[in-house]
């Protein structure tokens, strides 16, 4: 465990370096998010990053796990998931098969034996538990605010006490105390036990030059040009009144899109032909018609 | 667990700084818990920040649990932090570079009268740049002392000027204020010796001691019974210096004479019950968790119509003594404001409306709101200080006696 840490803290000595690390990945994080990721690690403390859809809450979990260079175990939340999907199940089919072998070996069958680790089939948080390092994993728990209430009930001790508890096994505690990131586009309010266990940052739309160079530094293959025009067309797509605001993931997808049909600038023409890439409803096509293809392009 | 980085600061001063800074979140209306105190505690410890952008984020990631809470979290920290300037610098180094990342200006909606005592009210912290957490401490004690000791002097202060400190004593100055429920007429008729009415029955009794003569005539009268008062208190960013006394005034309310108790900013929420159960923090909890738009604008008509809808004309408000607080900036249609009470001025005993601001010399009631009620009030009060406090339930005393006029 210490040696872990002692890892940890090399690493990662302060918030400034943390930031240029990332950003060597290729992910750009303003200070604040910055100072979120490192609490997280260094205190440790899971994370409960918050933001609209694609303004790289998941990309953030990544980043992060390719800094420390350690694996990101990520479990998707989704409606009905229960602890089968997200902790542990035990494999059936292997305890039948176990049990036709015993008899067919006339061996007597402990039943403790048929509930040992052989027959546990690991899901994702049950993996970060029993990762055995040389550094802690980063978990990333994606769109909680999808998954019941219920639910969130059952990452309490996870997220306050690093351990995991099968009835027939016992209490599995973290080797290495998991990084746990979780996000939410908050469908919905969480409970207030589960945000009492985290830090809090809410990942706001980044400026346009932060967009920009975010752009840019995931596109490389595209010109400059073309990408600080489409920056700043996102930017002017989100004044207008859009049910879904296309954010920093939309951006990219138009960058990539408008490469591979060859747009060297963007203008009213080359808007309408890639516009689907930003905008996923007919009412905010309507809408960007409406406001003029032209003003969108900004020629 | 000390890094490298940080500077020797004495961590109970660091302690000290996290818990007042919490509290003054806590008091803006931030359910800030301890255990997030500690964990900012560590993290400024652990990040050793060197600027208050730094520190601005530290404290943001580690005290806050929703984006609803972050433009009151900005202002908080403006307010605590602006007066350091640097605060780690500061315990090293010549005082540098002042690099607050929030312009004051763009940022706080409130007016300059509220910046202004917010200046006054920590005259520390804006004096001397190297004065240590310590002898804060101290004089800050001091003045809680004097506060303590003139508590006269606090009793007909506005509680907009008052610093932390002096509110906290207030506060018990409020619990303390004497409750006398109203009284309205009951039904029934009681025996009672100086009744108007004749009690027959007694009357007769009496007579077989006297050979059947009624010598001795007994008399009834009305019964008195409780009067119902129910509060309403306005929550919003503009009525904050004084939302957390009326919360302590709605407490002793609701517990002792069984009142109502709504806040509402944009919209209306029940208290009773918080109140009955908990202490007035809790409340404040829950209404901060139950109003995001805490310290946003106000909509008087929406939540009064609320209010009449879904309690008033049920009977919370019939025949009863309803006390309004608010300052009467309404961000709707003032037209509703007047709508809602013509409706309850006409379910209600009395109206008595309560605008803290209205204490200042030069008030008019012009804000579209306030115009659009007065017509339907029936007393008007200002409530600003514990004194006018005192006035305010002398008036609902007298309220309940009184007949409709």
């Amino acid at each position: 465990m210490t040696e872990s840490n002692d890892a940890l803290e090399d690493r990662l000595p302060d918030v400034d370096s943390l930031a240029r690390d990332l950003e060597q990945t290729g992910y750009l994080a303003d200070p604040g998010l910055a100072t979120a990721l490192f609490c997280a690690v260094r205190l440790p403390q899971p994370l409960l990053l918050e933001g609209e859809a694609g303004v790289g809450k998941t990309q953030a979990a990544k980043a992060l796990a390719g800094i420390l260079d350690t694996p990101l175990i990520r479990l998707q939340c989704f409606e009905g998931i229960d602890a089968a999907e997200a902790l542990y199940e035990w494999n059936y089919a292997r305890q039948l098969l176990g049990i036709r072998l015993a008899e067919a070996r006339g061996d007597g069958l402990e039943e403790s034996s048929l509930f040992s680790r052989d027959y546990l089939v690991e899901r994702p948080l049950l993996q970060a538990v029993e990762h055995r390092g040389p550094r802690p994993v980063v978990l990333l728990i994606d769109e909680v605010d999808r998954a019941d209430e219920e639910f969130e009930a059952f990452l309490f001790e996870l997220l306050a006490e690093s351990a995991v508890t099968i009835p027939e096994i016992g209490t599995l505690r973290a080797h290495h105390r998991p990084i746990v990131i979780l996000t939410s586009n908050r469908t919905r309010d969480l409970h207030d036990a589960l945000k009492r266990r985290c830090l809090y940052h809410w990942i706001d739309y980044p400026t346009l030059e932060h967009a920009t160079a975010i752009v840019r530094r995931r596109v490389p293959e595209a010109n400059d040009r073309l990408v600080s025009q489409i920056a700043s067309a996102v930017s002017r797509l989100r004044t207008i009144d859009l049910q879904k605001p296309p954010g920093i993931a939309e951006a990219i997808d138009w960058v990539h899109a408008a490469v591979l049909l060859g747009i060297q600038e963007l203008d009213a023409e080359a808007v309408q032909r890639t516009l689907g890439s930003v905008l996923k409803y007919r009412e905010d096509h309507d809408v960007a018609v409406e406001a003029g293809l032209a003003w969108v392009s900004g020629a | 667990m000390p890094s490298p980085a940080s500077p020797p600061t004495p961590q109970a001063d660091l302690a000290a700084l996290a818990a007042a800074f919490g509290e003054r979140l806590h008091a803006a209306g931030v359910p800030v818990t301890p255990e997030r105190m500690i964990r900012f505690a560590e993290a400024v410890l652990l990040a050793g920040p060197r600027t208050i952008p730094e520190a601005y984020w530290i404290g943001r990631v580690t005290l806050l649990t929703g984006h609803f809470q972050i433009p009151v979290y900005d202002r908080v920290f403006d307010e605590y932090f602006r007066g350091y300037v640097d605060l780690v610098e500061d315990t090293r180094t010549s005082p540098s570079q002042p690099a607050s990342p929030l312009d004051a200006g763009e940022r706080a909606p409130r007016d300059t009268g509220a910046q202004q005592s917010g200046a006054s009210r920590s005259p520390i912290t804006s004096a001397t740049p190297g004065l240590d957490a310590r002898g804060d401490a101290d004089t800050e004690e001091m003045s809680l002392l004097a506060a303590a000791s003139t508590s006269e002097r606090l009793a007909t202060r506005d509680f907009s000027e008052c610093s932390p400190e002096e509110l906290a004593l207030l506060r018990q100055l409020v619990e303390r204020l004497p409750l006398i429920p109203p009284r309205r007429r009951g039904r029934r008729l009681r025996r009672n010796a100086r009744g108007d009415r004749l009690d027959v029955r007694a009357t007769l009794r009496r007579a077989y001691r006297t050979g059947g003569d009624p010598v001795h005539r007994a008399h009834r009268r009305h019964s008195e019974r409780p009067r119902r008062v129910v509060l309403i208190a306005d929550v919003s960013g503009s009525m904050e210096p004084y939302a957390r006394v009326y919360l302590h005034l709605m407490r002793g309310a609701v517990r002792s004479l069984g009142s109502e108790a709504f806040v509402f900013a944009t919209r209306l929420t029940r208290l009773t019950r918080h109140l009955a159960a908990g202490g007035p923090d809790y409340a404040y909890a829950k209404v901060a968790e139950s109003t995001p738009d805490w310290a946003g604008g106000t909509r008087i008509g929406a939540a009064l119509t609320r209010f009449l809808d879904e309690h008033g004309r049920r009977g919370v408000a019939r025949g009863a003594i309803v006390v309004i607080v608010s300052d009467g900036w309404e961000i709707g249609d003032p037209g509703e404001v007047g709508e809602a009470m013509r409706r309850l001025g006409r379910l209600a005993h009395h109206v008595i409306w309560v605008n803290p601001r209205s204490a200042a010399a030069e008030f008019q009631p012009l804000a579209g709101g306030m115009a659009a009620a007065l017509p339907h009030v029936d007393t008007f009060l200002s409530g600003h200080s514990v004194r006018a406090l005192e006035e305010l339930l002398a008036a609902i005393r007298e309220a309940g006696e009184r007949r409709r006029g």
